[in-house]
């Protein structure tokens, strides 16, 4: 029988045991315990070591029982990611409308590769329904570039 | 006499223009989410929640409700109609659902299905406004311990009812863990912000749930690019023969429904899963079933509706969820102020009694638009993944700008994004962890009084008997899957071998 762990669900557990060990880190250094009552740093250090614990327990039952899933190709989703990382790091230069309908469109035309008409049409109607439902319905701050949109 | 009248108030309320409106929406909306792939009803609720933020309350989770029930339909077309089940609860349904449809009878299916949903939503709703009121009174004798034990059991419950217990343990205590960013609740002494002010407020509930649900699904179903083809609906009404053989059915799935779905965390999937066993236990001749056995598709459809009535029994009287939506919910009602628990049915009786009285509308608006609308909301399955995951992601982004007013919440969505597709690669459950970060500071404060109280003895919760008893019912909800799961291997080993 073949037994083959995930690396991607070793890297999710890596993070959550990264984060149980930062949280125990942190808390030991906070008041734990004064006079009958807990402290601030008192559930955070339970919360870490508990975090890590149960982390360290799905791994050991990962490679014990070998129970892998088959790893599906991630090249699309790291693209579209970093298209919306793009997108949000444009919000602010650029401004809300055109940072989602460029982002909208790069996804349909570069990633998915559709018409462009029709993608030029979706990704600026939705970008336009977006904006008058935050922006003029709801009179919601969102970020504005040179074109004051 | 009592819960009558109060819900003919709660039927004043619902009434209104606008809160018919907000039940149509929500309806509406949860039968396009259930058709569509890649998003289910607690990521809907997600990405609304930020254009509610600041409306009126009842309103909202009145679309919420109509949302959730709606969405528990539209994930019935598309397991009938191309064997894909929209929402997980309608897995059963696609057995004998699409047999029927190969046969030519998909209207039948899916006109028994809206009936059925409709017959166990009404009753299932009913069963709501009788049980959650007294249950309400006896939470009311809660105090800290009490409290404090029964969001445990709300996180292990939930956490029980996904493939692995450590993988749902571990989501619900990270959770807890990121409730604790920002400003201690006792003390108001600053922590785990890491230098960045707008860490302070804490890490907020829209940018984790829209983060897990709408980003993370999305990047773990854009994959799936193609329309299907779908076969045609016909026919929607049953016949004297096909009604004959379901009614029975209808009426053992809502009351396999309602009893699971108040159960903590158990919810529609299961019950669905229940039903069907029930229906090919009972049935005459159990080899119909797979072939499009009519009952096969009313017991299950009955059954996850009347479910998803039951899991707001625990919500509103406990403040305990019934399933990964009533999760979401449950944040979204503290995002109003509220505290969900037994205090609801005094401090905002209107409001629940509201919701539920609009649970009996949306059910009838439910049955009138499916049964003549069954084939237009078919054609939604032709629209390719491709041009809806895109403006979900706008969605997302545009929510959560609105609702923090900074870029950094957006890059904190982002890395939570990330982290929520990994987490449905892996079959990590999310609804633990926005639970434990939802009822993460009740948990900290509860136990911290209570132990204020015992002078630092844990003894305080096995002293008293609800808490204990709450305990008890935590831990068992931890220990019995692995057990029960190795007695089924023990018995199973001397057959294989």
């Amino acid at each position: 029988m073949q037994k083959r762990v995930a690396i991607g669900e070793l890297v999710l557990a890596a993070f959550f045991a990264a984060l149980g060990l930062l949280w125990v880190g942190a808390a030991i250094r906070m008041p734990l315990w004064e006079g009958f009552a807990p402290q601030s740093g008192f559930m955070p250090l339970w919360y870490g070591v508990v975090l890590v614990g149960l982390t360290l327990a799905v791994v050991v039952n990962l490679f014990r029982q070998g129970e892998g899933k088959a790893e599906e190709p991630i090249g699309k989703p790291i693209l579209v990611l970093a298209v919306f990382a793009a997108g949000i790091a444009g919000l602010e230069p650029m401004g809300f409308g055109p940072a989602v309908f460029l982002m909208l469109l790069f996804m349909f035309v570069f990633i998915e590769r559709l018409p462009i008409v029709s993608s030029v049409l979706v990704a600026g109607g939705t970008t336009a329904v977006l904006f008058l439902i935050f922006r003029t319905w709801l009179k919601v701050g969102l970020p504005v570039g040179p074109l004051g949109i | 006499m009592g819960s009558f009248g109060d819900l003919m108030t709660g039927f004043a309320t619902a009434i209104t223009p606008m809160h018919l409106l907000m039940c149509f929406a929500g309806v509406l909306l949860g039968q396009i989410i259930g058709v569509l792939p890649g998003i289910g009803p607690s990521a809907a609720i997600a990405l609304l929640l930020p254009l509610t933020y600041g409306s009126d309350a009842t309103g909202a989770i009145i679309m919420f409700a109509g949302l959730y029930y709606g969405a528990q339909y539209g994930g019935t077309l598309t397991s009938v109609l191309i064997n894909v089940p929209g929402e997980s609860s309608s897995v059963m349904t696609s057995i004998d659902g699409y047999q029927m449809a190969t046969q030519g009878r998909g209207g039948v299916a899916l006109g028994i299905a809206a009936i059925g949903s409709f017959i166990a939503g009404t009753f299932g709703t009913l069963g709501l406004m009788l049980l959650a009121p007294p249950l309400s009174k006896i939470a009311l004798a809660f105090g800290p311990p009490e409290y404090c034990m029964l969001v445990l059991l709300g996180l292990t419950a939930l956490a029980a009812v996904g493939g692995s217990v450590m993988k749902g343990l571990a989501t619900g205590v990270a959770g807890l863990l990121l409730g604790t960013v920002g400003v201690d609740p006792q003390v108001g002494v600053p922590r785990f912000y890491f230098g960045q002010s707008w860490l302070l407020d804490g890490v907020d509930f829209i940018v984790l749930t829209v983060a897990l649900f709408g980003v993370g699904e999305v990047l773990a179903s854009c994959f799936t690019s193609s329309a299907e083809p779908i076969l045609n609906v016909g026919r929607v009404l049953p016949n004297r023969e096909e009604w004959g053989q379901a009614w029975k059915a209808v009426l053992r799935g809502t009351g396999i429904g309602f009893i699971i779905g108040v159960l903590p965390a158990a919810g529609a999937t299961i019950a669905s899963f229940v039903a069907y066993i029930v229906e090919k236990k009972l049935a005459k001749d159990p080899s119909r079933f797979g072939k499009g056995a009519i009952e096969g598709v009313a017991g299950p459809e009955s059954s996850n509706n009347a479910a998803s009535a039951g899991a707001m029994v625990p919500m509103f009287a406990l403040g305990v969820p019934g399933s990964n939506t009533t999760a979401v919910m449950l944040g979204a009602l503290i995002m109003f102020g509220l505290r969900p628990g037994p205090e609801m049915f005094t401090t905002n009786a209107n409001l629940v009694w509201a919701v539920i009285a609009s649970m009996y509308i949306g059910n009838v608006i439910l049955l009138v638009m499916n049964l003549p609308l069954a084939g237009l909301f078919a054609r939604l399955l032709q629209i390719r993944y491709s041009w809806i995951y895109p403006p979900i992601l706008a969605i997302c982004l545009t929510g959560v700008i609105s609702h923090a007013n900074n870029v950094e919440d957006a890059w904190l969505m982002f890395g939570f994004g990330v982290v929520g597709w990994l987490m449905k690669r892996y079959d990590w459950p999310a609804a633990p962890m926005v639970l434990g970060l939802v009822l993460g500071p009740l948990f900290e404060n509860t136990l911290r009084q209570s132990l204020t109280l015992s002078h630092g003895s844990g003894w305080i919760f096995l002293s008293r008997p609800i808490a204990a008893t709450l305990l008890l019912i935590a831990l068992f909800a931890v220990v019995a899957p692995p057990l029960f799961e190795m007695i089924r291997q023990r018995k199973a080993a001397p057959v294989e071998a």
